[in-house]
């Protein structure tokens, strides 16, 4: 069998008219209550994004599975930024002139600060979830975050290096980018303040695959503590290097580093890493470790960056609260409601990550988690409130 | 209609660069991929004039497009002494040297972008308004164009285009043509970065990478290189399909990797179906001997 040129023409032109034209919208109830929901579901990022969108999908089939709010649905519209803030301007533009949501959940930093300024326009309010650069909280009126920003896992896990394990010199290693920049100074800061004194401070770029020059510092200065603030694509590579050179001092690094992943790239090399993170684990709430169970059975495997899927649980479940604190007041379903209903509710009593509190400071509080590897697994070290 | 008017606007600033980027590379045959550091240029530098000298958008805008026209000396410089596979290696570097500076300059933002440009425009007008300047200035780069292309000048253009030497032993400048051509070409680029300044209000260094070199050129190509309407074409096809896709409400496992490979199978369809683009470029006018 052949194909003819016409033929394949004709089915590329079939299939570019399909992909044009808008299928019948399906059908949505009237009376759902609707959010949206932007996160990178293509690109580099993607396997974070969807294991996140996972986790909401599931907190919006058991609320709904449990009656809804006031008897009504809870309905989240999801759509992808590839975490880039051009794609997420589409996105959110979308959510808010098309889907006419009050509210919408996004995540990741670029683009939490691109579609702030439609947010603030617009009044929608624009909830970061996971995004943890520490000017997310200066972004305007209409944007909030539900997850803590770098400075308070940061500053803990510096403190405790200093106070705890007596650690008076410090290196700081990190990422130049979004990320890195930021939390580096407030590591910097907090380490300083508590008595030590930080002796490295290095940035890598963020394309980097070789550190040699930046650990040789480290190995000049003799700095007795080492923390690394980059991205688990980078931070098993820099701990690498650094104990391929014969350095042996201790390290630590954010919520970012506590994932799987690092131990099965770093083997022995690993041992020793202090981790943090800003949710409960399976020991500290037996709704997460149902939670696990649950990825474990549907999907065979535990979620990538665990912490963040279950911010990414909680998120509508806020939404769920703000939406039964409007209906209760009796106000119309807006954006500028919806702001007063998050600050109206306040405390939201979350099933994975325990309360947040929101305030006028556009912050939340929470208690960090530091966790240590031990032969091969993360164990819990301390909880820092 | 806030979405419909920012896919607007994104079309003509789309129409604006891909126009502006086929002047260079298709009619001109200058192979360089460094278009977006001149959208970015004129970006960054309107919404930081905005932001610390309260510029007007117009002169900014202009002021943008000035400085992007300035800095396409350090691209048509170079492709006096280089050309083909070597001009491409120099505008690579040039584009990511440059953004390494934006990355890493406290000004610009660095990584995490700059954001705060004020608005020049509030309330419900905003987004009609914009729509209309981005549309307005997608159609005027597109006739300035055809107007360069189809002149005599556009003649001497594709001329060096297709033998230099010959060309150069006919007694023209060829020097002056490629400055010429960086310099209006880039300067288009830099009107595109003020108008999506100030509409997006925030911009990232990450946007105007490889990536957004690989965007502008499929458009190009797909659209149909050294036509004066295929990269119109092009602009509007690759915008509008990722985002009617997303209306399809496909399931998230189907929409995400079709998103991901409908680009992929575009340019692989048209390099073997149609290697000329949509819209084949035209054939020049033959030209008219006096009859004696």
């Amino acid at each position: 069998m052949s194909f003819k040129r016409r033929d394949v023409l004709k089915a590329a032109a079939a299939g570019a008219l399909a992909a044009g034209l808008p299928l019948p919208l399906r059908a949505q109830g009237a009376g759902n209550l609707r959010f949206g929901l932007a996160m990178p579901l293509t690109g580099s990022q993607s396997a974070y994004g969807k294991d996140q969108v996972t986790g909401a999908q599931w907190a919006v089939e058991d609320i709904n599975a449990k009656g809804g709010v006031q008897g009504r649905k809870l309905e989240m519209i999801v759509l992808d930024t590839q975490a880039d803030p051009q794609v997420g301007i589409n996105a959110v533009n979308r959510l808010i002139s098309v889907e006419k949501v009050p509210v919408f959940i996004t995540a990741w930093s670029a683009v939490v600060k691109a579609v702030a300024p439609i947010a603030n326009r617009e009044k929608v309010l624009e909830l970061s979830v996971g995004a943890s650069s520490p000017d997310v909280a200066t972004l305007g009126d209409y944007v909030y975050t539900t997850f803590p920003l770098a400075d308070v896992d940061v500053t803990a896990v510096a403190r405790y290096a200093y106070q705890k394990l007596g650690k008076k010199t410090a290196a700081v290693l990190y990422i130049n980018n979004d990320t890195g920049v930021d939390a580096a100074k407030v590591y910097r800061e907090a380490f300083e303040k508590a008595g030590g004194k930080v002796t490295v401070y290095e940035a890598y770029d963020p394309k980097a695959t070789d550190y040699s020059g930046m650990l040789l510092k480290l190995r000049a200065s003799n700095a007795e503590m080492v923390h690394i603030h980059g991205l688990i694509t980078d931070i098993p590579q820099v701990i690498a290097q650094m104990r391929q050179l014969g350095l042996k001092q201790r390290v630590s690094t954010y919520s970012a580093g506590y994932n799987p992943i690092i131990v099965k790239q770093l083997g022995a090399a690993a041992e020793g890493l202090i981790v943090t993170s800003l949710a409960p684990g399976a020991n500290d709430r037996p709704q997460v470790k149902a939670y696990i169970e649950r990825w474990r059975s549907k999907e065979g495997r535990v979620p990538n960056g665990l912490p963040y899927t279950q911010y990414l649980y909680d998120a509508p479940v806020m939404v769920a609260q703000m939406y039964d604190w409007l209906l209760k007041q009796k106000l119309a379903v807006n954006g500028e409601n919806m702001r007063k209903a998050l600050l109206g509710v306040k405390r939201f009593e979350l099933p994975m990550t325990g309360v947040t509190e929101v305030d006028a400071t556009h912050r939340v509080k929470k208690p960090v988690y530091l966790l240590t590897v031990e032969k091969g697994n993360f164990v819990p070290l301390a909880t820092v409130s | 209609m806030e979405y419909v008017y920012s896919i607007l606007i994104l079309v003509g600033i789309y129409v604006v660069l891909a126009s502006s980027f086929n002047l260079i590379i298709g009619t001109a045959g200058l192979v360089s991929i460094a278009h977006p550091i001149f959208f970015a240029l004129g970006a960054y530098t309107s919404g930081l004039l905005a932001i610390h000298f309260g510029l007007n958008p117009i002169a900014g805008t202009l002021a943008g497009a000035a400085v992007a026209g300035v800095f396409s000396l350090m691209i048509s410089l170079p492709s006096l002494r280089v050309s083909g596979d070597y001009l491409l290696i120099t505008s690579i570097g040039f584009q990511l040297g440059l953004l390494q500076v934006i990355k890493n300059l406290e000004l610009t933002g660095s990584q995490g972008g700059l954001s705060n440009i004020p608005t020049p425009i509030a309330g419900p007008e905003r987004g009609w308004i914009f729509s209309l300047v981005a549309l307005a200035a997608g159609a005027a780069t597109v006739l300035l164009i055809r107007w360069i292309v189809r002149g005599p000048y556009g003649r001497a253009i594709s001329a060096m285009r297709d033998d230099e030497l010959a060309f150069v032993a006919l007694g023209r400048d060829a020097t002056r043509i490629k400055i010429v051509i960086f310099a209006v070409g880039s300067a288009l680029a830099g009107i595109a970065g003020g108008i999506y300044a100030f509409y997006f209000q925030y911009l990232s260094p990450e946007q105007f990478e490889i990536l957004a070199s690989g965007t502008m050129l499929t458009m190009v190509v797909v659209g149909g290189m050294g036509s004066t309407w295929g990269p119109v074409v092009g602009a509007v096809l690759l915008l509008a399909l990722p985002q009617a896709i997303t209306f399809l409400r496909l399931p998230l496992s189907y929409m995400a990797p079709l998103q991901g490979m409908i680009f992929t199978l575009l340019v692989i369809l048209f390099l073997f179906l149609r290697p000329q683009g949509l819209v084949a470029p035209e054939a020049p006018a033959p030209l008219r001997h006096k009859k004696q």
